[in-house]
């Protein structure tokens, strides 16, 4: 044996009996070609199965029983808000809060931080790519606040362009709201650069990570933010579920946005007191088979290898990249040729209306989003009121590439000019 | 042919050759009609004559079906009496709400039958109705 076989090999995932792991892939009959996991995930068995076990055997209140089932209830929700931490590099535990979702972890500081700490006059960063859920929090803040919200605009291919962003990192910034992955362009914006360049006048960071996170390793530490937030469902992961990461000095001055059951430290009838971090901002009974079921989501991405997921949707998006681009009147935006690309295509054909080519899409058992995509700011700069979006896992293959192609001919064979 | 591939046929023909669209220069009463979700905008205009209604145009854009809708809309109520657009309109709004309902009493609206069991496309099918709905609700 030479020295080059004896080097350990990098074995690739066995992707075919990876989609048969999703029951919703194999039991749909015709087959399903899903290409709309950009809005939510299909879960695997492993997850369903987690959830289903949580049910059937310890299930319990979390952190409000002294009986057995009421601690494994507890262990099991603190587990889980470890396997998030060690996924995203958290530096400690408790800087993984438990939300609703990622929109409610971005209300959560909006709310709780940025109502508290920015000044009127003081600027909010977004961009013009944001999902309206990293959006129209902000402005909220900026119309009660005082605070000015200044947009990021984008250049030709769909990149920010921080030329024309003046003063975003000047001394009158407050804060910089900015999504790491666009879910309608697929583009992948540079924020550990964006975090460096803040640092130095210190001005906190905000990341929206719901199509980044279980997509890219996503490591909290390097990236240096202050804020990032993800949800569980677009990984793999169950519904109602997501999570705030904040730098404990960060949560130490947010205060709670929900106040309830479970966030107290000493109630009375005049004042009251917060519960340590994380506890004080997770009011309300905990989401126990959503955490067991978001952990058993990372642990099954894991098992396959974030670097290995994300080879594997580069090339169903690159292929699907060519594909469709060699149909005639098809206009794709953005810049998906792009290496800092994730699995998400935008595109418009002829003149024919997204909703069209969806509906017709669906026909071809293609499932496809159509529409604004939450970010009517963005499709106002692409100057079109929506697009059709194609998004890509690693459990979809080259029969769903092939599949959307034909939907979107025979789209354009019915609905196109005659 | 199935009457669902009829349907489908009297969908597109409607929807690549639109009736009574058009700017709307000379209508006396216009309404507009938008669904922000999918960035449909239709206008609807009506001239009538003695409570009959004499011109029913739209203009604007949108998907196959809401055009397609709009474009059966205005075949179907032009010569109608105000009172029996009305009817109409709520008919197949109605139509396309409840499930269980019966069809309006125009069987050119047949056609939009087969959209019933897509409820993601009543927005589209309903828009131009609803518009016309809210003309015919206005006084004078």
């Amino acid at each position: 044996m030479d020295q080059a076989q004896s080097k350990p090999v990098f074995s690739l995932p066995d992707w075919r009996a990876l989609r048969n792991d999703f029951p919703v892939l194999t039991n749909s009959q015709p087959a399903l070609h899903y290409l709309d996991s950009a809005a939510s995930s299909q879960k695997p068995q492993a997850v369903i199965d987690a959830i289903s076990h949580c049910y059937s055997h310890n299930y319990g209140p979390v952190h409000r029983g002294l009986y057995a089932l009421a601690e494994v209830a507890s262990e099991a929700y603190e587990a889980a808000r470890q396997t998030i931490a060690n996924f995203v590099n958290a530096e400690n535990t408790n800087e993984i809060v438990f939300t609703r979702s990622a929109t409610e972890a971005i209300n959560l500081v909006a709310h709780g931080w940025a109502g508290q700490h920015l000044k009127p006059g003081e600027d909010i960063w977004v961009s013009q790519m944001e999902h309206h859920a990293n959006f129209l929090p902000w402005q909220r803040v900026c119309q009660t606040l005082g605070t000015r919200l200044r947009v990021i605009p984008l250049d030709e291919d769909g990149q920010l362009d921080f030329e024309t962003a003046e003063g975003i990192f000047g001394a009158n910034t407050g804060l910089i709201a900015i999504t790491q992955v666009s879910n309608v362009l697929g583009t992948i914006n540079p924020i550990e650069q964006i975090v460096r360049r803040a640092n130095r006048q210190s001005i906190p960071v905000l990341v929206d990570a719901a199509q980044a996170v279980g997509h890219m390793a996503v490591d909290v530490q390097a990236l240096n933010c202050d804020f990032l937030v993800a949800s569980a469902h677009k990984m793999c992961g169950p519904g109602g579920i997501g999570f705030l990461y904040g730098k404990q000095e960060r949560l130490a001055e947010t205060d709670p946005l929900l106040l309830g059951g479970g966030m107290v430290d000493e109630v009375d009838i005049d004042q009251s007191s917060w519960a340590e971090i994380p506890a004080r901002f997770e009011a309300g009974s905990p989401n126990l088979s959503g955490a067991v079921g978001f952990a058993a989501a990372i642990n099954y991405l894991q098992d396959i290898g974030m670097g290995a997921i994300e080879q594997r949707v580069q090339q169903l998006t690159s292929l699907a990249y060519q594909t469709l681009s060699e149909i005639d009147g098809l206009a794709l935006y953005g810049s998906p040729e792009s290496t800092s690309h994730s699995g998400i295509l935008s595109f418009n054909v002829d003149d024919i209306h997204p909703h069209d080519v969806a509906h017709i899409a669906a026909e071809h058992g293609v499932a496809i989003r159509a529409g604004h995509h939450c970010c009517q700011p963005l499709m106002q700069r692409l100057g079109v009121s929506s697009t059709a979006r194609a998004s890509f896992s690693f459990y979809n293959n080259e029969q769903d590439i092939a599949a959307l192609a034909k939907a979107i001919l025979d789209a354009k064979q019915i609905l196109g000019n005659r | 042919m199935s009457n669902q591939s009829v349907y489908k046929e009297v969908l597109l023909d409607h929807f690549h050759n639109p009736r009574n669209k058009g700017e709307l220069d000379g209508m006396a009463m216009i309404k507009r009609g938008s669904n922000p979700r999918c960035g449909d905008e239709i206008e609807v205009g009506v001239n009538c004559n003695d409570e009959i209604l004499t011109s029913v145009r739209f203009r604007g854009r949108g998907c196959s079906v809401c055009l397609a809708s709009a474009s059966i809309m205005t075949e179907s109520t032009a010569g109608l009496e105000r009172q029996q657009a009305q009817q109409l309109t709520q008919q197949v709004q109605h139509w396309f709400e409840d499930k269980n309902s019966d069809p309006p009493d125009d069987d050119a609206l047949a056609a939009l039958s087969s959209l019933r069991q897509h409820s993601a496309r009543k927005k589209c099918v309903l828009l131009a109705w609803v518009a016309l709905g809210e003309v015919l609700d206005c006084p004078g």
